[in-house]
C-alpha cells in the first residue's frame, strides 16, 4: 500500500510522517513517532486507554485515522508535564492512589485534562460522565474522581 | 505492646505512580528492539476436530514474512502449570479441542503482514463431535476429549466428621443449585511477549507474566533450553488477576518464533483474542445442602460441585479443590462433605482468576446462610457472628486459624452501614426498594501449599547495602500494579531503620533475583514481605557489627533510626548506615549483602487420601455489605452503598490496601454481581468486546466505605496478610442478599442481570 505524508504537531512539536491511509492515530504516535505513553487496550475505541486530545477534544486516537489529523494537533500524557515538573493531574493522581497497574492512566489523565479545559469546576457528575468512556479494572474510579477534584480545587 | 513505627502504617503513594503516570513506563507492547518483528497466531475457528494437514507454503511466500511454525517446529511437549496434568501444547499437533486453540503461528515484519500470513495458511480438518456442557460431557457416550479417558478430569470427595448424621439431626435443612458463569479477566493491557532468541543461545523473555521464575522453568521444560539459557524479565503489567499465572502459550510460541528467525518477537493478543482464546474464570454448578439446629449453628455444610475445565488442564484441579475447602474454613461447621467433578469440554479453559473458586463457592454459601436466617428469623448478620471462626483455632479439615477478626469486621460493618435500623424499615419510594445485605469471606493470607506440585510455597530476597547508604533489595516477587513493590520497601525500610527513599526494589528479574513463587494467592504481603524482612535484618545484623567495632559497644545496645546507628540513650554519637556500610566494604573487604529465606512456616501439604491439613499459614478474613436499590418495574439493581470491613492482619500501606478493596468491590465485585458472562454457543465466545462483554464504568462507581480491621498476625510481617483476592470475594454475595431484603427474591445464577430480576418479581407478582 502506497504511503502518503501527514504533517502533524504533537505535544507542541510538528512531524511530518509518511503513512498508509489505514493508519490509525494511535499507531502513528506509538510506532511512527514511538510515543509509547497512549495505549492500545481494544483498538476499536471501547476501552478509552488511547485517548489523546486532538485539536482540543478528547479522542480515541484508535479511531482516528493518522490522515484525518493531517494538520493537527495532539496532546499526550508525554506532553502533561514541563521539562522538569509533573502536571497536578499527575501529582494528585499519585497522591490518592489513582494509579495501579497505570494501563487506563494516560487516557485517564487526557480525559481529566480535556474535562478540566473546557470546564474549569466539575462536579461528579460531570467528571464520571467525561471518563466514562475510559475502563479501569484495578482501581474501582473512586481514587480518580478525588484526584481530579483535588487539582481543581488547586 | 504496639511499637510506634516509622514507615509501615502510613498511607504511602506508590513509588511507581509517577513514572506511570508520565507515560514513561514500558509494557511489553511498548518495547521496540532492533529487528523486531511482530508474531501472530493462527487459532482454531472449529470446536473439536482432527488436523489432517497444514500447508504454510502461500503464507511463506509473502514478502516480509520471516517465519511460519507449525507442532513440527516445537519440542511438542506437553505442559501444564503442575507438569503431572500437562495435555497442553504450544502448538497442537493432532487436534484442536476448543475454538481459539493454537494451531500455527507467523513471525512477520509488521502486524498487516502477520495477519495477510494468516489468512494464507490452509488447515484441512476433519471435524469432530463437540461437547460444550460439562454434564453432557460427563456421559460415557459423549465425544472423548482426551484420546482414551473419560471426560471426567478429576473426580474427588472429602468428607469430614459424620456428615449424614448431622443432617438427620439439623432443626432446619436448606439446599440449592447456583451457577457462576465464565468471565474474561479484562486486564487493560492484553496478554502478550517480547522473546529474543540471539546467536550465541540464549533466550530472554519480556513478559507480562506473574511469575517469573515458574515462567522461566516451564519455558526450560516446554523448549527444552537450559534454565541458565533463559533469563525472564517481567515488564510492568497492566492487570493480572491471575490472567498472567504460569506460561501462556503466547510465551512460548513468541520464543520459538525467535528461535527460527534470531530475531526479537513481539507477540501480543488482539482484544478479540483476550476473549476468545484466553483462560477464564472456572465455570461451576455448585449444589449445596446446609444444615442448622435450631438457634441457627450451622452442624452440617456439603456441596456437589461440576466445574467446566474447558479443552485442556492448567489450575483447575486447585482451583475446585481450593472452593471446595472454603466449606470447612469460613464457618466452624463441624460436618463437611465436597464432591467435586472436573470436567472437560470443548469450551476455552480456565485458569486462574482473583479469588481462585472462592467467589464462586462463596456465593452459594453466603445466599444460603441467608436462606437458613430468614427461615429461622435470625439476623442475618448475627447468625454469621454466632457461626464465625474464632482466632487460634482449627476449622474441620485441620486448618489452623491464627489470627482472626471476622468477628470485628461483622460489628464494623453492621454499625458502620446503620444496618439495624435498615433491616427494620421497609424503604421503597414509588416502583424503588431498597435493601441491605451482608456476606462474608475467608481466604488464604499467605498464599497456599498445594502449588506447582510441590510442598513449597516459598520466596526469597538479598538486600544489599550500598555504601551510600542506599540499599537495593532483590525479589523474586512480581508488581502488577498491586502495590507489592511498595509495601515490600516499606517493610525493609521499616526493617532497617532507613527511609523510604533510601530503599530501591529490583524484581522480576530472573537473572538477579532470588526465586519467589510469584504473585498469586495474595501471598506476596506476607510471603515476599517476610523474605525481605529476613533479608533486611540479616544486612542489618552486618552494619550492628561493623558499628559494634567503631563504636566499641556492644550489638545488643545499638539502634538504628533514621539511617543512624547508636548506642540506645546517645544519639549524638552515631556512625551512619552509610559510613558502616562503606567501612565494611572498604577497609575491611566485605559488603553488607543480606539473605532472606521464607518458606511457608505454619501450614502443609493436605493429606492426599483425606485433605486433611492446615494449607495456609495465615487466613484473611472479611465481611461486606451492600445497600441497592431495585427498580421493580425494569429488574435493574443500583448498589448505592457499600462497607467493606477487612482483616489485613497489619496494614503495611494502608492506601494500597484500601485502594485493592475499593477497586476489587467496584471493577470486579460489581461486575461478578450484576454484569459479566462470557456466552458461548457451541464453544465459540459471542461476546469479543467490551461492547458486549460488560465490565463496570465510571458511571456504575458507588461510594466504598473501608475499615482495616488489624488484629496482628504472629507469622506476618510486622502481623501483615494478603488482602488482593479477598477484596472482591463475598461483594457479589453481599449484593445479592441486599437484592433479596429489597424485593425478597433470590437470584441463584449469576450475573443477577435485570431480565432475571424482573422475571423472578413477575413469578411473585410484584
Amino acid at each position: 500500500m502506497a504511503k502518503v505524508s501527514v504533517t502533524i504537531e504533537v505535544n507542541g512539536e510538528s512531524h511530518e510522517v509518511l503513512v498508509k491511509n489505514s493508519t490509525t492515530l494511535l499507531d502513528l504516535l506509538r510506532e511512527e513517532l514511538l510515543l509509547t505513553g497512549t495505549k492500545k487496550g481494544c483498538d476499536s475505541g471501547e476501552c478509552g486507554a488511547c485517548t489523546v486530545i486532538l485539536d482540543g477534544k478528547a479522542v480515541n486516537a484508535c479511531l482516528v485515522l493518522a490522515v484525518d489529523a493531517n494538520f493537527g494537533k495532539v496532546e499526550t500524557v508525554e506532553g502533561l508535564g514541563g521539562e522538569n515538573a509533573f502536571h497536578p493531574l499527575q501529582e494528585q493522581f499519585a497522591q490518592h492512589g489513582a494509579i495501579q497497574c497505570g494501563y487506563c492512566t494516560p487516557g485517564m489523565l487526557m480525559s481529566s485534562k480535556a474535562l478540566i479545559d473546557r470546564n474549569p469546576c466539575p462536579n461528579d457528575m460531570d467528571i464520571k460522565t467525561a471518563l466514562s468512556g475510559n475502563l479501569c479494572r484495578c482501581g474501582g474510579y473512586l481514587q480518580i474522581i478525588d484526584a481530579v477534584k483535588s487539582t481543581v480545587k488547586k | 505492646m504496639e511499637l510506634g513505627y516509622g514507615v509501615i502504617g502510613k498511607k504511602v503513594p506508590r513509588l511507581d505512580a509517577l513514572s506511570k503516570g508520565s507515560g514513561n513506563v514500558k509494557y511489553v507492547s511498548d518495547l521496540y528492539l532492533p529487528g523486531l518483528l511482530t508474531g501472530k497466531i493462527l487459532r482454531s475457528p472449529l470446536p473439536h476436530a482432527k488436523i489432517l494437514n497444514i500447508n504454510i507454503s502461500k503464507a511463506l511466500r509473502i514478502p516480509g514474512v520471516k517465519a511460519v511454525i507449525t507442532a513440527a517446529d516445537t519440542p511438542q511437549r506437553k505442559f501444564c502449570l503442575n507438569p503431572a496434568w500437562a495435555n497442553n501444547m504450544l502448538l497442537q499437533n493432532e487436534k484442536v479441542r476448543y475454538v481459539g486453540d493454537q494451531v500455527a503461528a507467523v513471525a512477520a515484519i509488521d502486524e498487516d503482514t502477520g495477519n495477510e500470513a494468516l489468512s494464507l495458511i490452509e488447515v484441512d480438518y476433519e471435524p469432530l463431535s463437540g461437547v460444550f456442557d460439562p454434564e453432557e460431557a460427563m456421559l460415557p457416550d459423549a465425544p472423548k476429549i482426551h484420546a482414551e479417558e473419560s471426560n471426567i478430569a478429576l473426580h474427588g470427595t472429602r468428607t469430614f466428621g459424620d456428615v449424614d448424621k448431622a443432617f438427620e439431626e439439623a432443626a432446619y435443612v436448606c439446599e440449592g443449585t447456583f451457577y457462576s458463569p465464565p468471565l474474561a479477566h479484562c486486564c487493560m493491557e492484553p496478554r502478550g511477549c517480547v522473546a529474543y532468541y540471539d546467536l550465541s543461545g540464549k533466550l530472554t523473555v519480556w513478559s507480562t507474566t506473574q511469575t517469573p521464575h515458574p515462567l522461566r522453568e516451564e519455558l526450560s521444560e516446554v523448549l527444552d533450553i537450559p534454565q541458565s539459557k533463559i533469563s525472564v524479565f517481567q515488564a510492568p503489567v497492566g492487570g493480572a488477576f491471575g490472567a498472567r499465572m504460569g506460561m501462556d502459550p503466547i510465551d512460548g510460541v513468541a520464543a520459538v518464533l525467535s528461535v527460527k528467525t534470531h530475531r526479537p518477537v513481539k507477540l501480543v493478543n488482539t482484544r478479540e483474542e483476550e476473549f476468545l482464546s484466553s483462560r477464564i474464570r472456572y465455570p461451576m454448578k455448585i449444589w449445596i445442602r446446609t444444615g442448622a439446629d435450631k438457634n441457627g449453628r450451622l452442624i452440617a455444610q456439603e456441596i456437589k460441585v461440576i466445574t467446566d475445565n474447558g479443552a485442556y488442564n492448567h489450575e483447575g484441579q486447585y482451583v475446585m479443590g481450593n472452593a471446595g475447602s472454603k466449606l470447612a474454613q469460613l464457618y466452624a461447621v463441624p460436618n463437611i462433605r465436597y464432591e467435586g467433578f472436573l470436567v472437560y469440554t470443548n469450551n476455552v479453559y480456565g485458569g486462574a482468576f482473583r479469588g481462585y473458586g472462592n467467589p464462586q463457592i462463596t456465593y452459594a454459601i453466603e445466599i444460603q446462610l441467608d436462606k437458613i436466617a430468614e427461615a429461622l428469623k435470625i439476623d442475618p448478620a448475627e447468625i454469621r457472628l454466632f457461626n464465625a471462626n474464632k482466632a487460634n483455632s482449627v476449622t474441620a479439615s485441620g486448618c489452623k486459624i491464627g489470627s482472626c477478626g471476622l468477628g470485628d469486621c461483622i460489628e464494623t460493618v453492621v454499625e458502620e452501614s446503620g444496618w439495624k435500623d435498615k433491616k427494620v424499615k421497609e424503604r421503597k419510594s414509588g416502583s424503588k426498594r431498597r435493601g441491605i445485605g451482608i456476606a462474608c469471606m475467608i481466604h488464604g493470607g499467605s498464599g497456599v501449599k498445594f502449588f506447582f506440585g510441590t510442598d513449597c510455597n516459598s520466596s526469597s530476597a538479598i538486600a544489599k547495602i550500598n555504601t551510600d547508604g542506599s540499599v537495593d533489595i532483590l525479589t523474586g516477587s512480581a508488581e502488577l500494579g498491586q502495590g507489592s513493590n511498595t509495601t515490600l520497601a516499606m517493610i525493609a525500610a521499616e526493617e532497617l531503620g532507613v527511609s523510604l527513599e533510601a530503599i530501591n526494589i529490583i524484581n522480576g528479574d530472573t537473572d538477579t533475583t532470588p526465586p519467589c513463587g510469584g504473585a498469586w494467592g495474595s501471598r506476596q504481603t506476607f510471603m515476599a514481605g517476610n523474605a525481605v524482612k529476613y533479608a533486611a535484618a540479616e544486612a542489618k545484623d552486618q552494619i550492628l557489627k561493623v558499628v559494634s567495632d567503631l563504636l566499641e559497644a556492644p550489638v545488643e545496645d545499638l539502634l538504628i533510626e533514621k539511617g543512624k546507628v547508636f548506642v540506645k540513650g546517645s544519639p549524638s554519637r552515631f556512625v551512619t548506615v552509610a559510613e558502616a556500610s562503606a567501612d565494611s566494604w572498604r577497609n575491611r573487604g566485605t559488603p553488607i549483602v543480606g539473605k532472606g529465606v521464607n518458606v511457608d512456616p505454619w501450614s502443609v501439604q493436605p493429606d492426599m487420601k483425606t485433605g486433611y491439613g492446615n494449607v495456609s499459614s495465615a487466613y484473611a478474613f472479611a465481611a461486606q455489605a451492600a445497600e441497592v436499590e431495585v427498580d421493580t418495574e425494569t429488574g435493574c439493581v443500583e448498589v448505592i452503598d457499600f462497607w467493606c470491613a477487612h482483616d489485613v492482619g497489619k496494614a503495611i500501606n494502608p492506601l494500597g490496601a484500601e485502594a485493592q478493596i475499593k477497586g476489587g468491590v467496584i471493577s470486579m465485585g460489581l461486575g461478578y454481581a450484576l454484569m459479566e458472562a462470557l456466552v458461548l454457543k457451541n464453544g465459540a465466545v459471542q461476546n469479543t468486546n467490551f461492547a458486549d462483554y460488560k465490565i463496570p464504568t465510571m458511571l456504575d462507581a458507588f461510594d466504598v466505605k473501608t475499615y482495616l480491621i488489624e488484629p496482628i498476625d504472629k507469622y506476618g510481617p510486622f502481623g501483615a496478610k494478603g488482602v488482593g483476592e479477598p477484596a472482591m470475594i463475598p461483594s457479589a454475595a453481599a449484593i445479592a442478599n441486599a437484592i433479596h431484603d429489597a424485593v425478597g427474591v433470590w437470584i441463584n445464577d449469576l450475573p443477577i442481570t435485570p431480565e432475571k430480576v424482573f422475571a423472578a418479581l413477575r413469578e411473585k407478582n410484584i
